[in-house]
């Protein structure tokens, strides 16, 4: 870590969903309009040599790469003062919430939020682009340079080989993408397909935008109360989004149209057998999935029994998020495995870094002198010429000599350098 | 040197056969970059066999069982590295390598030493009679799979209990729309395949060929290839009973296959 202290050092300071309440983190969130400029001014915070914010809904972070003296009080003043004043927060209501990471846990930090093990939903995916956008935005204000730009771009190399390895991100673990999922499962693509929503709820709501998101290009809505059903429609209706309402008295003769009902009414057995059966009947058999999410159950569930038909209820998708939920747990662990490598490796690298540089230092100073040296002989004997052999003879005797004299010294500074078996961590993280 | 071929591409199929198994079942990208390209390999080098065999034998179709057996098996690699291709899908190659692969070993250790019972047919319509057949053998395989892909999917289904980390098994409607594409490719194959051996047979031997078990049973065949499709079609039949009709008819077409041994006027003849 020495090349770190070189360079500055590496702090990440910052309040999360399990540290911070919703309202603390409310008042820290910086909108995506406003992280140029928050960047740019922690930036220039005195001390600060390099700087990146990560703002979402459930962190905000500052990872900075500071000089010494800025980083003697933890948490540093500086960056508490740039959270007060730049965020108007009183010190003291922040302070109780911040968690502080230096060096080696600070990487491990970065690598592990981008990797999505520290999401509230582990293995979430939007993190990743999340923390590549705040990396754009540090760049385009030129915030970061030598130190924070390769360990971003080695954060997401981490993040990548995370997904690839491991199936952290395979599943769905809440309702409405679990349903959205089993629907893929039933009919792959879920473009032109059409979602019949029966009832007002938001569970049903969320899943139809679910629904939609994936593909989904028509939308009925069917409720007692024909306005609600109308301003559901319009609510998520779009260019792209045929919408229409199915007045429920209809229902089941209409019914045959969509491909995934919702239901959410909670009065009981809308849909029995026979209505499945005359449903299918319509259909031509093609398949039609139930996601029931009312209680009482609005699907018969006899109806799962009938080929072609599908029934999930809500206990149903709550099994699937759980099992899910516990496949992402046990791939996590693999996951925090990958990122305890990948941080050590780093680690290493950059305490490697400076030994390294001085070898090419080294070198570069000996083959300086062995041209001089050779140039003043070719002057001395400028007036006795040597043959092209003797000059080669010349060449590989000088070469040999410094390599010889060199391999001593460079064989002290490989042995001296903290990669080669010192212990390298001076992480201070909390 | 053609047996040579054949053996590497039995190794390169079997190779994918066991490889296709944990990409498949256990979602491993690993093994199915060892699947596929082993498949693909095993292809190739089954492809320069047949027609290195055939060139050294100047004729251009099989004309023995096991000749025809290994021409089906690189039909069916081709429909699996097809389909593998087109829907990013290796799950096909759980049931169809294994196929291929025993399709393929015994040609490869025990070449067949039969010949044609009537030489003198050997025409260009004759090697299209064969293709066309063996292509549409090849095609109602690769739907009966796909039927049975499909109920499997719809059980575990049905049953709730999808392991998101086992996720092998296409959507529904994509094993669906195999099965019935398959079908659908199949029939015109058969129908031209029967017609052309059919006018051949004609020429060659005269109308008595038509009183054949073999051909009696080729017809059979078609009227149940055709049924199938048309109920399929007309009643949107899937899962279970899509199963038993394509397993129906898949033992007409064994049943025609084995009718060589019955036939006086079709069969290939110990030299």
């Amino acid at each position: 870590m020495s090349e770190i202290k070189q360079n500055g050092t590496l702090l990440l300071l910052g309040v999360n969903h399990t540290t911070a309440p919703i309202d603390v983190r409310e008042r820290l969130a910086i909108p995506i309009s406003r992280l140029a400029d928050a960047t740019r001014t922690l930036a220039h915070q005195p001390g600060v040599r390099e700087a990146l914010i990560l703002s979402t809904c459930n962190r905000v972070e500052l990872l900075t790469v500071q000089d010494a003296p800025a980083i003697a009080t933890s948490p540093p003043l500086g960056m508490m003062s740039f959270l007060h004043d730049y965020l108007n927060l009183p010190a003291a209501d922040i302070q109780p919430h911040v968690y502080e990471f230096r060096e080696r846990e600070a990487i491990r930090h970065l690598f592990r939020v981008a990797s999505s093990l520290d999401s509230m939903v582990v293995g979430e995916p939007q993190i990743l682009g999340q923390v590549k956008q705040s990396w754009n935005v540090a760049r385009e204000v030129g915030a970061v340079s030598s130190m924070l730009d390769p360990l971003l771009q080695r954060a997401f190399s981490v993040a990548k080989r995370v997904r690839t390895e491991t199936q952290i991100g395979s599943s769905s673990v809440s309702i409405a993408s679990v349903a959205a999922e089993l629907a893929r499962k039933i009919f792959g693509s879920l473009a032109g397909k059409t979602v019949l929503i029966v009832g007002a709820g938001k569970m049903s709501d969320l899943a139809a935008r679910h629904l939609i998101q994936q593909g989904a290009t028509t939308l009925l809505v069917s409720n007692r109360t024909e306005a609600s059903a109308e301003k559901i429609a319009d609510s998520l209706r779009t260019p792209a989004i045929t919408t229409g309402v199915i007045p429920f008295e209809q229902l089941h003769e209409q019914s045959h149209r969509a491909d995934i009902v919702i239901t959410s009414t909670g009065a009981g057995q809308i849909f029995m057998p026979e209505h499945a059966r005359a449903l299918l009947h319509r259909r031509r058999n093609r398949p039609v999935f139930f996601i029931d999410i009312a209680v009482p159950r609005d699907v018969a569930p006899e109806i799962n029994k009938l080929e072609g038909c599908f029934v999930y209820d809500m206990d149903d998708l709550q099994q699937v998020a759980a099992r899910n939920q516990a496949v992402r747990s046990r791939e996590a662990e693999a996951a925090e495995v990958i990122v305890s490598k990948e941080v050590a490796r780093y680690s290493d690298r950059l305490s490697q870094a400076p030994a390294i540089e001085a070898f090419k230092q080294l070198q570069l100073s000996a083959e300086a002198v062995r041209q001089q040296e050779l140039a003043r002989t070719a002057q001395r004997l400028a007036a006795q010429p040597l043959t092209p052999e003797q000059q080669a003879a010349i060449e590989a005797l000088t070469r040999s000599l410094t390599a010889k004299l060199l391999h001593s010294q460079l064989e002290a500074l490989r042995v001296a350098s903290p990669g080669s078996g010192e212990e390298t961590s001076d992480s201070n993280g909390k | 040197m053609s047996l040579l071929w054949l053996r590497v591409a039995v190794l390169l199929y079997g190779i994918a056969a066991l490889a296709v198994l944990p990409a498949a079942l256990y979602n491993r990208p690993r093994w199915r970059h060892v699947a596929m390209p082993a498949a693909l390999a095993g292809a190739f080098f089954h492809f320069v066999s047949i027609t290195e065999t055939l060139y050294a034998a100047h004729r251009a179709l099989p004309v023995d069982t096991h000749e025809t057996l290994s021409m089906l098996a690189l039909l069916l690699a081709a429909a699996f590295l097809l389909l593998a291709a087109k829907y990013r899908t290796v799950a096909f190659g759980i049931f169809l390598l294994p196929v291929v692969v025993l399709l393929t070993i015994v040609p490869a250790f025990r070449p067949g030493h039969e010949t044609l019972a009537y030489p003198a047919i050997r025409t260009g319509w004759l090697l299209l009679h064969v293709a066309l057949l063996l292509a549409a053998y090849a095609a109602l395989f690769l739907s009966l799979i796909a039927s049975l892909l499909y109920l499997i999917q719809e059980r575990r289904l049905k049953q709730k209990r999808a392991n998101p980390r086992r996720t092998w098994l296409p959507p529904l409607e994509t094993t669906d729309q195999i099965a019935l594409k398959a079908l659908l490719f199949g029939l015109p194959c058969m129908t031209a395949g029967l017609l052309i051996g059919s006018v051949v047979a004609l020429q060659t031997i005269g109308p008595t060929f038509f009183a054949d078990p073999k051909v009696l049973l080729s017809l059979a065949m078609w009227v149940a290839y055709m049924l199938m499709i048309f109920i399929r079609q007309h009643s949107g039949l899937r899962g279970r009973r899509a199963v038993y009709l394509s397993s129906f008819v898949f033992l007409v077409v064994l049943a025609v296959w084995s009718a060589n041994a019955l036939s006086v006027v079709h069969r290939f003849k110990a030299p």
